[in-house]
């Protein structure tokens, strides 16, 4: 009499299917896992030196202090002084390597970002209400950006 | 230039005070990330709906067992297509399997995801279809025959011996399909539960509410699906399948009602400083969705209605009890739908600050709009479609030679 035990048919079939699929995945993986990947965490250690050699569109206040020295003195004695040049005028890398190609041109959008009345800014923060204040005038014709505590 | 077009231009989507990180032009999870929940939830739902017949033995349910265990399926396939649209790159889907992540929430997804449908979905339908793969591949021919033949691994064993098998193994996935559906769909709630600064997500229910919610849509769905086959294959509808599932809608439905009330309550006596914020999204900005789609037509009429036929079966008319219970079933449907934009949406349309909110407006083409959105949507149905076809015959030889043996 055989009393061997047997496994049964589906059992077999699926697990020599699911040792296929593990072991498909196995080497697909040895393949396709990036060599830097884990180097410093659950990422590729490549990327960093990718993301640092993709092209600057911001070239940084000192460059831009470099040509126009007045105006970063100017804006240096005012309350203006922590803002970096790019913040209103837009990136200037482009810019600092070929001075034919000029910075975007500005619109009052700029000043109201940070000084349309909002009762969430501080009270020491200078706002306005673009609705009450001038309407229909463009900021610079009363205020310089440079200085903003001088009158014109 | 007019000054109210310059304010337009500098704070186009804002009221009040908006970080600057929240100033984005539309939410960072937009409708794809409504339909990854719902559709998940669907996937979760329908399990239940099947595993009533084989864990809980409920055997008026038979009929749509094998009904409940496709359109799992046909959705779980979807699961992951909004959250790929979304991320863009789909050439890179594989790299989540190559290089997974044992510690990051999101990514345990793929582990969930990938247990559910090859543990649990997929072999349960292999144990559960075996024995007609093998009928069908000796008697199908062409295309049809050779997808059977493939489906059945090789295995052509049909002896009473094997499929006695085949129904207990069945029967254990189903056990352990259970929990893990619970799983999957409780990962889901988990993601925006476990957003502690978000008072509109960060709450130990959202998982909770999200598989009630699930499991109410996916019984919802089954009813549905029940019906458009049963018309479309003029077959009569089994009134008393019809309505048990009904009386389970109504009862997964109230304690869903139950639960996601309890939510609220808790939500309004327990969020002190956020609760001026989460006042104005309910009466303001997620009014409709909110109040009338989730809560009134999503739940209250559904109730309504599936109470009435719970408390006065006997004396509605068949074909005014059918109308009912499809009516119930798309305003669940619907009312689900719009709970998970409620969640996914509402959360994102206040800023931190609580004083502040932004805005959605839902673009019509384009990788996250309302085109991209229906066609996601549609897929799961497509699919569910051709597999009706292929699996789903009026009659399997399975059945048919049950017939015979009774």
């Amino acid at each position: 009499m055989n009393t061997r035990f047997k496994l049964p048919p589906q059992i077999v079939r699926l697990v020599l299917l699911t040792v296929g699929i593990v072991g498909s995945y196995l080497i697909a993986r040895a393949f396709l896992t990036p060599s830097s990947f884990g180097q410093y965490g659950w990422y590729r250690g490549d990327a960093l030196m990718e993301a640092a050699s993709h092209p600057r569109t911001f070239a940084g206040k000192p460059a831009c202090t470099e040509c126009h020295e007045e105006q970063a003195k100017q804006l240096a004695k005012f309350n203006h002084q922590s803002l970096s040049c790019e913040v209103c005028h837009g990136p200037g890398q482009a810019h600092v390597e070929n001075f034919d190609v000029k910075l975007p041109v500005l619109t009052h959008g700029h000043c109201l970002r940070c000084h349309e009345k909002n009762p969430s800014r501080p009270h020491w923060h200078k706002q306005i209400s673009s609705r009450e204040h001038f309407p229909g005038d463009k900021c610079i014709e009363c205020h310089k950006p440079h200085a903003p505590s001088e009158v014109p | 230039m007019d000054v109210t077009n310059v304010v337009v231009e500098a704070m186009p989507h804002f009221e009040g005070y908006v970080y600057p990180n929240e100033a984005t032009l539309e939410p960072l999870w937009s409708v794809l990330i409504v339909l990854y929940p719902y559709i998940t939830g669907l996937v979760a739902g329908a399990f239940i709906m099947a595993s009533l017949v084989r864990v809980f033995r409920v055997k008026a349910l038979e009929p749509v067992y094998r009904l409940s265990l496709l359109t799992a399926m046909s959705f779980m396939l979807c699961a992951t297509l909004p959250l790929l649209i979304h991320l863009g790159h789909p050439e890179r889907c594989y790299e989540i399997m190559m290089t997974p992540h044992l510690t990051s929430p999101m990514a345990i997804f793929g582990f969930v995801y990938a247990w559910y449908l090859m543990a649990v979905l997929l072999l349960e339908l292999w144990f559960d279809y075996r024995l007609d793969f093998v009928r069908w591949s000796k008697t199908e021919k062409g295309f049809k025959g050779l997808l059977y033949r493939i489906l059945t691994v090789g295995v052509t064993d049909e002896s009473v011996g094997a499929v006695a098998l085949d129904h207990k193994l069945s029967w254990i996935i189903s056990i352990v399909g259970i929990p893990s559906a619970f799983l999957l769909h409780g990962y889901v709630g988990f993601i925006f539960g476990s957003i502690k600064a978000n008072p509109w997500w960060g709450n130990v229910l959202m998982p909770i509410i999200f598989i009630l919610s699930a499991i109410v849509s996916g019984i919802a769905l089954c009813v549905i699906h029940y019906m458009i086959v049963s018309w479309v294959r003029r077959k009569p509808i089994d009134m008393r399948c019809l309505d048990i599932m009904g009386m389970f809608l109504f009862y997964a439905l109230v304690v869903d009602a139950t639960i996601e009330t309890l939510d609220w309550v808790h939500r309004i006596y327990s969020k002190e400083e956020d609760f001026a914020v989460i006042q104005q999204m309910a009466r303001e900005k997620l009014f409709f969705s909110l109040n009338i789609g989730q809560a009134l037509c999503g739940t209250l009429l559904p109730l309504l209605m599936l109470g009435a036929t719970q408390l006065a079966r006997k004396r509605i008319p068949d074909i005014v009890r059918k109308r009912m219970y499809l009516a119930s079933g798309m305003l669940i449907v619907l009312g689900v739908l719009a709970m998970r934009w409620n969640v996914v949406i509402g959360g994102q349309l206040f800023s931190k600050s609580l004083r502040g909110f932004m805005s959605y407006k839902m673009e019509f083409t384009g990788m996250e709009g309302l085109l991209m959105g229906g066609a996601v949507l549609a897929l799961p149905f497509v699919i569910f479609v051709v597999m009706v076809k292929l699996f789903l015959p009026e009659k399997s030889p399975a059945q048919a030679a049950e017939a015979v043996t009774i």
